[in-house]
This record gives C-alpha cells, structure tokens and sequence, in this order.
C-alpha cells in the first residue's frame, strides 16, 4: 500500500471513529437543537422590542392648528404626500384640530400632554406656521413645513387636483442589482462566518481530549500525525455537515411558507452566478472556511492539555475569527480597494471574501484558483500543527530523511525542551 | 542485519532538554523470541521503545525493524501496548480493539469478530459489549492488550505490561505473550519486575541511567553472581567461623556464604571432622533479581566514584 492511500485509510478510520463518537450521543443532539433555543431566544427578544417600538411609534402624533377651510387643504396634501414615504420613513400621523383661544398657548399645551409623545406641533398662517418641535433635527417639523408649503403653492396656483396622473408599469429585473449583489455578499458572508464561528471552533479541543485519555501514544504510534490531525478535521467536520444538512434542509422547507412579499425580498437578493452555483460556492467555501480555521485551531489546541488551557485558548481565537470576519466584510463594502485583494488573497479570510466576490462576479477560474490555494493551505496548516505537537508534546522532530542536502542525516538533532 | 533478527538497534540517543536519557543504546531481538527491556524507573526504557517503534525519533543511532529503516511504514505488522493506558471511556470494548486494529489495517468487521473471539478466550466474553468506562482498570488494560495483538503482528511492543494486574491476570497475560509467540510473533516487553521476565525471556538486556548495562540470555545474567550456600550446623561451636569461607554471614538458623570455587565438597569434610556435622544444606543459584541488582548497582557504584 503505497503512503497516500495508507494516509487515507488512517485518515479515514479515523474520522470515522470520532464521527460516530460525536453523533452517537444525546449531547450531539443538544448540539443540534442548540440553534432553536438561540432562534427562540432571539424571536422573544425581537418581538419583545419590536412590540415596545410599535407602541411607542403608536403613542406619538403631531399636530397642526388650523381652520376648517385651511385643514381640509392640509389634510388632502398630507394623505397624498404620506404616500411618498414606505416603512420605518413614513412621517408621524398628524391631527387637525380647530384653533381654540390663543393658538400659542394651544399649541403648548398639545406639545406638553401626557396621552401621546408629540414631536411637533405647528399653528398659524400657513404661509408663515410656527411649529413647536423638541429635536433640533425633527423630521416631523420639517415635515409639517413641507406639506405647509405645498398647500400654500397649491392655493397660490389655483391647484384643486393633481396635474400628473401617472401610469406605472413593473418591470421585472433579468439580472441582479448592484445592491442586490452587495447585499447577497454580505448575507452569505455573514452566514458563512456565524456557521464557521459555530461549527470550527469545536476542534480545538480535541487533541486535548486525546491527551488526557491517553490514546494519543495509541494513535501517534499507529499512524502518521498528519493522519491523526486530519482524521480529526475531518470527523468534526462530518458532524458539522449533518448539522448543517439538517438545518438546511428545515430552512429550506419553511422557506415555503414565507410570506411573498418576505420571497421577493430574498429573490432580489441574487447572486452573479445565479442561487443555485453560487450555493453550491457556498458550500465549497464553507467546506474550506471551516477546514482553514478548524485545521489552525485544531493545531494551536494541540498544545493545549487542560481544559483551562483551552478556555485560555479562546479568546484569542475568536479575535482571530473577527478579524476574518472584517477582512471580508471590508472587501464587501469595498469591492475595488486593495483590501479587497487581500482578503481575498489571505487565506483564512479568503474563503469569505471569494463567497462575496462570488455574488458580485460571474467569472469562475477565481474560485478554481482560490479552492487550490486555500486547500494548499489546509494542508500546509495541518503539517505545521502535526509538527508543532510533535516537537511540543512528543518532544521529537519528524521522521529523519536519508539525505539531506547532500549529507546523511544521523547526527543528532537539535535538543528539544522536556 | 542479519536475516535472524526482527529489530537491530544501534547507538540509540535520545536527548531531552539537553540531557541524554538514552545513551548509546544497542539492542538485537531474534526473530520469534521474547525479549525483555529491564531496568529501574526513569531508566529510559519508554523512550527506548518510542524509538524503535519511530514515535520519537532517534537523535543519534539507527535502527531497523522487520528489515525496514523506517518503523512507521511497516506499522500495520507491529504491536503496540503503551505505558500509559488510553482508550475511550464511551466505546464498547469489541468496538475498542476493532478500532485499534483498523488503525493498524485490518478491517472493522474483522476486527470486531476476532474481538470478541480474543475476550471469550482470554475469561472477557462477558464484556464485549460493555462501553470501557464500565470496565475495572485491570479489564480495561486487557482489552488494550487485546486490541495490540488483534490485527495478528508480526512484532508486538509491550511496555510495562504487568503493572496494574491482579495475579490472575498476570498469569493470563503470560499466557497471551507465550500464545503469541508460538504463533510466530516476536515480542519485545519492558518490565522492572523481574519474576515475569524471568520465567519469559529468551533474551534480555538492562538499561539504567539511558545506558545498556546487560545484554544476554536470563541464565547468562544470573551467571554474573556466584552460587550461594545456607548452611546449618548439627552442633554449632566456637571454631565453625575459622571453617567457613571468609564471607560467611550469621544468619537465623544457619550460614550464609558464596560456594567456594573448588566446591562445597572439601569444605563438608572438614565441618564433620570437626564435629559440626550438617543439619541443613542448600545451594542457591542467584536469581534475575539478584543479578538485576547487581548489575544496576555495581554500574552506579562505578559512575559515582
């Protein structure tokens, strides 16, 4: 058997007892569920605030002091004005009331009420309003002026109805927007960073486990380092397939019964390639992302033989991941700037900013080019790990070659430290 | 290396934190023997084995094994029973050695068949199926044990087999190493416990300090000390001192001296003419212990002066 398919069958046999070791037990399936108690977490809290804002927005209103015949006027122009502005931009409900005694002292009392929180109040000639507001930087008042201004020019100019009575027709986009585009980047990244964040950091550990059960001497005296380590990788990163295959499997049904208006949000939110290559990148990407980062947590755990440790370990891992995270999100946000390059380049955020660069871009030999790279990469990470835990733990360098560089290699090597 | 030799190793070095905890070591096993490593703790006797294994390796020295330079690739033939005893507490105990034979080539169903046929022959066919953190520490080691012979090698690597087991087990286990070696296996062990080496090696060597102090057969270690006489006298008296050789000791119910060079014939007439006559007489060959010993101590005496 020659050495790489001996490497395979180690690898193998390997990933597949830590696989079965994983998913065999009731942990894995609080691993797997722990997304809902994160969802339901987050459905609570987001509803919680989303109530709170609704009644808040609910509690303000604006008023305009007017007579009967300016009011009518106001009014007409406000509802068709209102109409400009969709979602969280449309302008606070104004009220008409009658002028009642001095509009000032009006116009005070309304503005300081306890039943509604008023933003602004405006009294007055219409072509000269006063408007009361408490925010330098009101929208509200500026809004009361605008409509005021155009009653005033509509008055001036005889205007009863609208002059323009325009047809529109949708036209259905054949392509993606810039915005589009950018706006797919950067969800796909996002999602590719929360699942790499979630699933990759989970091999740090593992070397450790096997220090402190001791089947390490087991493993390190059957099978190549580099099998060990990637064995591992690999029967992690089989754990965090099925976890992602379950819950892209359940997205994707309840995708089915999203709202339409919620459907044609996300289908403009499509790719350069088209959804279904570019899922398919995706899941390369991921692939890669989580190979690159779990192959140097996994190394960089190896050190490590203490729970403690690990938690040590921690912190300087997540950094690490955030500053992937921002290398990519700026090569989204800046798609022509060198950053964008060097993230691109860089391997360990290159499998973020290749997903981006993918929404943006229809060419493929990019991502043949990055996939070869960042696989290079993974194997370069895995070697260094193998070694470091062999200088480190086993406290000897690798197997000795018969030359090198011309001499026979059986002088002693450098000590190492106990 | 010679054709009759499993593992020829040559001036092996081992250096940690700049001190040579193996020191030049040469050892040669013969195909189909069992071969002992014996010495004290700390001697340097797991780094050894880590060595000619390829675990660790070498500084200096080279080594071969099943006439290839480099372990790791012919590591399918070899078995391993490491010092320190690891398996996964949640795996079950056929599960376990099939794992272990699978990282050694063999397939897993095979494994697991031959796992459970090893445990009913060894007095565990009660437990295949139990996970291994059920299992006492002696049975746990067992089934390590088992799980180093499952994929049949060639070389099988036992360091410090007996330590942890009951005497039962003990006995089981040096049926399980002469088993192997009958099937054709040659074992290398490590052990300071010298009664198992005694009654198993066909050859061994001591290693003390990272050096070797011994290299030979157990009857040509207990040839390094003279044979030794208890002798007890019929009617002790006052002139028997002036009798005995000069290195007789006074013990309980007798003397204590090494046999003479010339025999304990000459040295009997002279104690009867005398009238001391002879209530008890045995001469003791030294056993490994002795020998072990002596060897590890005399070696140390010499260093330290």
């Amino acid at each position: 058997m020659n050495h790489l398919a001996r490497m395979i069958r180690d690898t193998f046999t390997i990933a597949r007892r830590d696989f079965t070791a994983i998913v065999g037990t009731p942990t894995f399936l609080l691993f797997l569920l722990a997304p809902v108690l994160m969802v339901s977490f987050g459905a609570i809290g987001g509803a919680g605030g989303a109530m709170v804002g609704k009644n808040a927005e609910a509690k303000q209103r604006a008023y305009a002091i007017l007579s009967s015949d300016a009011a009518a006027h106001f009014t007409a122009v406000d509802k068709r004005m209102r109409d400009i502005f969709t979602g969280d931009a449309t302008p606070v409900d104004v009220e008409v009331v009658a002028p009642q005694g001095d509009p000032a002292t009006q116009a005070r009392q309304l503005l300081d009420q306890q039943e509604h929180d008023v933003p602004a109040v405006m009294y007055g000639p219409l072509d000269q309003p006063e408007i009361l507001h408490r925010n330098e930087k009101s929208s509200t008042a500026r809004y009361l002026a605008e409509v005021a201004e155009q009653v005033v020019r509509n008055q001036a100019a005889g205007i009863t109805q609208p002059l323009s009575t325009p047809h529109f027709v949708h036209v259905a986009r054949q392509g993606s927007s810039i915005g589009g585009k950018s706006a797919t980047g950067f969800f796909a990244v996002t999602i590719l960073f929360v699942l790499s964040l979630m699933l990759s950091g989970q091999t740090v550990g593992t070397m450790a486990e096997e220090r402190s059960n001791k089947v390490i001497e087991i493993l390190a005296a059957s099978v190549r380092l580099e099998s060990v380590f990637l064995g591992k990788l690999l029967g992690m990163f089989a754990v965090a397939v099925v976890f992602l295959a379950f819950w892209g499997g359940l997205v994707l049904f309840m995708s089915l019964f999203l709202p339409s208006d919620m459907m044609s949000k996300i289908s403009d939110m499509r790719p350069a390639f088209g959804i279904v290559p570019f899922a398919l990148l995706f899941l390369g990407y991921f692939t890669m992302a989580y190979l690159l980062l779990g192959s140097v947590f996994l190394g960089v755990g190896a050190q490590a033989s203490t729970p403690r440790e690990i938690q040590m370990l921690s912190l300087p891992i997540t950094i690490f991941q955030m500053a992937m995270l921002g290398l990519a999100s700026a090569s989204v946000a800046l798609p022509d700037q060198p950053i964008s390059l060097i993230a691109r380049v860089f391997p360990f955020s290159s499998p973020f900013a290749m997903l981006a660069y993918a929404a943006r871009s229809p060419s493929l030999w990019p991502h043949a080019l990055a996939f070869a790279w960042q696989l290079l990469w993974v194997g370069l990470s895995i070697w260094l790990g193998a070694r470091f835990f062999r200088l480190g733990v086993l406290k000897s360098a690798g197997p000795r070659r018969k030359k090198r560089w011309g001499r026979k290699v059986s002088e002693p090597m450098a000590a190492t430290n106990p | 290396m010679g054709n009759d030799l499993a593992l020829s190793a040559t001036g092996l070095v081992k250096r940690f934190g700049g001190k040579r905890v193996v020191d030049g070591i040469d050892i040669a096993v013969p195909k189909g023997s069992i071969y002992g490593v014996l010495g004290p703790n700390g001697a340097g006797k797991t780094t050894t084995l880590r060595m000619l294994l390829g675990i660790i390796e070498p500084d200096a020295g080279e080594r071969t094994l099943l006439g290839s330079d480099h372990p790791r690739e012919i590591s399918d033939d070899i078995g391993y029973l490491p010092e320190e005893r690891g398996l996964y507490p949640g795996m079950k105990c056929k599960d376990a050695i099939a794992f272990m034979g699978a990282l050694r080539g063999l397939d897993w169903a095979t494994g697991r068949k031959r796992a459970v046929e090893l445990m009913e022959q060894t007095g565990l066919g009660h437990a295949p199926d139990m996970k291994i953190r059920k299992l006492s520490k002696g049975m746990a080691q067992f089934v390590q044990l088992l799980g180093s012979v499952v994929h049949r090698p060639s070389f099988l690597v036992l360091d410090e087999p007996f330590s942890g087991l009951d005497p039962v087990n003990q006995e089981r286990l040096e049926t399980l190493i002469l088993g192997e070696r009958d099937r054709g296996a040659t074992i290398l062990f490590s052990t300071h416990v010298m009664a198992h080496a005694e009654r198993l090696c066909d050859r061994l060597c001591v290693i003390a300090g990272g050096k070797r102090r011994f290299e030979g057969t157990v009857a040509d270690a207990r040839a390094l000390l003279p044979m030794k006489v208890h002798y007890e006298p019929h009617h002790e008296g006052s002139g028997i001192k002036a009798i005995l050789p000069s290195d007789a000791v006074r013990e309980e119910d007798g003397w204590r001296f090494t046999l003479p060079e010339e025999g304990i014939e000459s040295l009997l007439v002279r104690l009867i003419d005398a009238g001391h006559g002879i209530s008890g007489l045995s001469i003791e060959r030294p056993t490994l212990h002795d020998a072990f010993v002596e060897i590890v101590g005399r070696k140390a005496a010499e260093e330290m002066a």
